[in-house]
């Protein structure tokens, strides 16, 4: 216990420094910005309104999707709210409160980011800017409103279970999405074409062409600029829809959490009844976590966007490949290198460190190094299947380039698992996101590792013998951590 | 005939805190034997010493006749241990989550499967076959666990607190089936604060604290000690215990 809560802590802080530092870099951006601004001045042309209302839609995105993976959460917290639904105080006000705390969560990142930003613009250039805090607020109200509207809906059609699941996936993908549009103009240039993002802007700045905008466009970067009336009106108008739609929320919340502690979960039933059993550890285990593993949706859909993040340079890599670039075969060979790595990590923590019944494979007969490598299996199983997709397209090019890749992918794979099981430390499935920052020396060595075949494959891909260099520095980087199998009894024994 | 489980010296210390104490215990091929002890008296370190969970920091553990410390694997093939708290999977069935645990235990695929068909049947449990344990209610998940801990049909049968949190249907419902395990020949083992269910099941009661054995034997053996003929099993530990408190 004291250990998690240690570990925890330690997480804590990784994620503080990582914030502080963030903090840091924005306000040397924002002293930047605010002597550009006092040197040119600002002016609410229609670019401006338009990049400052996309610049919002993000953010709205981004805290609509936040705002459904908390509220599933809250509506979860089954002891908690059992507790304060229990109290005296009408269930109306406990939740107002609650939607508020979620609304001030979902904007408190944005407040703290655009604090480090603007705190220099105001103070070298235009303290009127300042106002861009108060827009993100009403940003938050909104998005918090929408998001728990949308919680509301799903709850009603699919449950209480599948609303939080759901909740998660939306949220990663709404993410990730937002990523492939920001790689849009990279996917979408032509190789040979002399780019620049930002060129077909030019016109409009220089008034060559002309930008129509709907009425009350402006409304939004108004506001942001500190102009009173459009603030008041924004900062209203999102108070006074947040708390219209909390109200009539709060008595349909109250009802649905009610429902959701007084019930069971929701049974569910498999298909079909297991046909013949596995014979032996090794089987029952490897298709035991398989069927975890396949089950978990939310967990391996957050897996999954790693195979998604990586699209980008995929479709870079289909059209450039294409075009006959010498490089980028090697360098597709290296990117699977490393996402296999990645993912079989993932997996194998799954498999191994979020295990729900340790004492169960302890108090077996069967060898422990049986059980873990039938989890390793069963990581590197569904790891194959996701890598096979983009290890084919590279075969329809270049075979040869293709069975490197594929020797990269399973070394990779395989050195990440091992680690994973070398270095293992219980866990639950609840902490995945957050692995990284519990047993950081395990997620450097396991990026080392990929990192290092991938520059291997990258190397073997492009038929240069220096190859050798990287690959035995990731073995000996593996080696270096390795544990034997008495060492991770007697760790697992101190941390129980 | 070979004692089911023979406890020589078992000491196992936790830094300064002695949480079993040189703990001689010997358990009868056949017999259901209840240990009974205070919270912390080390009824469930003595188990998962057993079990092979934790490490004996000294003594002998023998188990039909095998060493468990020398030899955990051929002990742990027959024994079973159900911790109070099921080790199960919320996302598998209980058909799935037998598959598992038969293997794990090298039961070969027609066997556990017939067996599992069995278990579920005798425990009530079939029409819940395909359904995911996340659903189950607590009493349902202790019977699923139990089934887990049946399906190697295994010689020595250990249980924490098996009747904690069941509803008095399925409370009685365990108790059989621990019953009629006894019946066929197999050894039962439970620890237990609930007194009446000591009383009303074991063939012998050892009474622990301070991981250390004050006394055993069969309810009357133990009224003999203190207490007097009409005296509940209940009397008999507080008196057993606050002499131990006393000296």
């Amino acid at each position: 216990m004291l250990l998690r809560e240690m570990q925890r802590q330690k997480g804590r802080t990784v994620q503080i420094i990582a914030l502080v530092v963030l903090v840091c870099g924005l306000v040397a951006a924002g002293i930047g910005l605010g002597f550009l601004v006092r040197e040119v001045g600002y002016d609410l042309n229609p670019v401006l309104v338009v990049a400052v209302d996309l610049v919002a839609l993000l953010i709205f995105t981004i805290m609509v999707s936040s705002t459904l993976a908390r509220a599933a959460q809250v509506l979860y917290l089954r002891d908690d709210l059992d507790l304060l639904l229990s109290s005296p105080l009408p269930p109306g006000r406990i939740l107002a409160v609650r939607f508020a705390g979620i609304a001030f969560s979902v904007t408190l990142f944005w407040l703290v980011l655009a604090a480090g930003l603007l705190a220099p613009i105001a103070v070298i250039a235009a303290p009127a800017l300042l106002a861009v805090l108060p827009v993100l607020l009403a940003l938050g109200l909104v998005a918090s409103a929408v998001g728990l509207l949308l919680t509301t809906l799903l709850f009603r059609l699919i449950g209480p279970r599948r609303t939080r699941t759901l909740a998660q996936v939306l949220s990663a993908l709404i993410g990730a999405s937002l990523f492939l549009s920001s790689q849009l103009p990279n996917i979408l240039r032509g190789k040979s074409e002399s780019y620049s993002r930002w060129g077909w802007l030019r016109p409009y700045f220089t008034g060559e062409a002309h930008l129509d905008l709907p009425p009350h466009a402006d409304l939004i970067a108004r506001a942001a600029v500190g102009q009173p009336i459009p603030l008041l009106l924004v900062l209203a108008v999102s108070l006074v829809f947040f708390m219209l739609v909390t109200g009539m929320l709060g008595r349909q919340f109250a009802r649905d959490a009610a429902s959701a502690i007084g019930s069971d979960p929701a049974r569910r039933v498999s298909k079909r009844v297991t046909g013949a059993f596995a014979a032996g550890a090794f089987a029952a285990t490897l298709r035991k976590e398989l069927r975890l593993l396949m089950r978990d949706i939310s967990l391996f859909s957050q897996v999954l966007l790693r195979v998604l993040y990586m699209l980008p340079l995929a479709f870079v890599f289909v059209r450039n490949a294409s075009a006959g670039d010498s490089l980028l075969l090697p360098t597709a060979a290296a990117a699977m290198a490393v996402m296999a790595g990645q993912l079989s990590s993932s997996f194998t923590w799954i498999t191994v460190s979020a295990e729900d019944a340790p004492d169960l494979l302890v108090a077996a007969p069967a060898s422990m190094s049986l059980i873990t490598r039938a989890k390793l299996w069963a990581a590197l199983i569904p790891t194959a299947v996701l890598v096979a997709i983009p290890l084919l397209a590279v075969g329809l090019f270049a075979p040869l380039t293709a069975l490197v890749s594929a020797a990269g992918c399973f070394a990779s794979a395989w050195a990440c698992g091992v680690v994973n099981i070398w270095r293992q430390r219980p866990g639950r499935r609840a902490d995945f996101r957050r692995r990284g920052n519990v047993n950081w020396v395990v997620a450097f060595a396991i990026l080392g590792i990929s990192g290092l075949i991938g520059g291997a494959t990258f190397l073997a891909a492009s038929g240069m013998t220096w190859a050798i260099l990287p690959a035995v520095l990731a073995a000996v980087l593996t080696l270096a951590m390795r544990r034997s199998d008495k060492q991770i009894r007697e760790r697992l024994r101190d941390e129980a | 005939m070979t004692d089911a489980l023979h406890l020589s010296g078992l000491t196992k210390t936790f830094g300064a805190k002695r949480a079993v104490d040189n703990l001689d215990l010997t358990v009868r091929s056949g017999e259901l034997y209840a240990l009974l002890g205070p919270n912390g008296a080390g009824k469930t370190t003595t188990l998962r010493m057993v079990a092979g969970l934790l490490a004996p920091t000294s003594g002998a553990i023998s188990v039909f006749g095998v060493d468990a410390v020398k030899d955990p694997a051929a002990a742990k093939q027959i024994i079973a241990w159900a911790p109070d708290e099921p080790m199960l999977y919320d996302r598998l069935n209980p058909m799935e989550y037998l598959e598992f645990v038969a293997g794990l235990w090298g039961v070969d695929g027609k066997t556990a499967r017939k067996r599992a068909e069995d278990l579920l049947k005798w425990l009530d449990l079939w029409d819940q076959r395909a359904q995911r344990c996340e659903g189950f209610s607590r009493g349902m998940k202790q019977k699923t666990a139990l089934a887990g801990a049946l399906i190697h049909d295994p010689r020595l049968l250990m249980l924490d607190e098996p009747p904690t949190g069941l509803d008095a249907a399925m409370a009685r419902q365990v108790k059989d089936v621990l019953q009629e395990r006894v019946r066929q020949g197999g050894t039962v083992i439970l620890t237990t604060h609930i007194l009446e269910v000591a009383e009303r099941m074991a063939d012998r009661i050892g009474i622990i604290q301070h991981g250390r054995l004050l006394a055993e034997g069969s309810l009357e053996d133990l009224r003999a000690l203190g207490g007097g003929a009409g005296a509940t099993l209940e009397d008999l530990f507080l008196q057993l215990t606050g002499q131990a408190a006393v000296a």
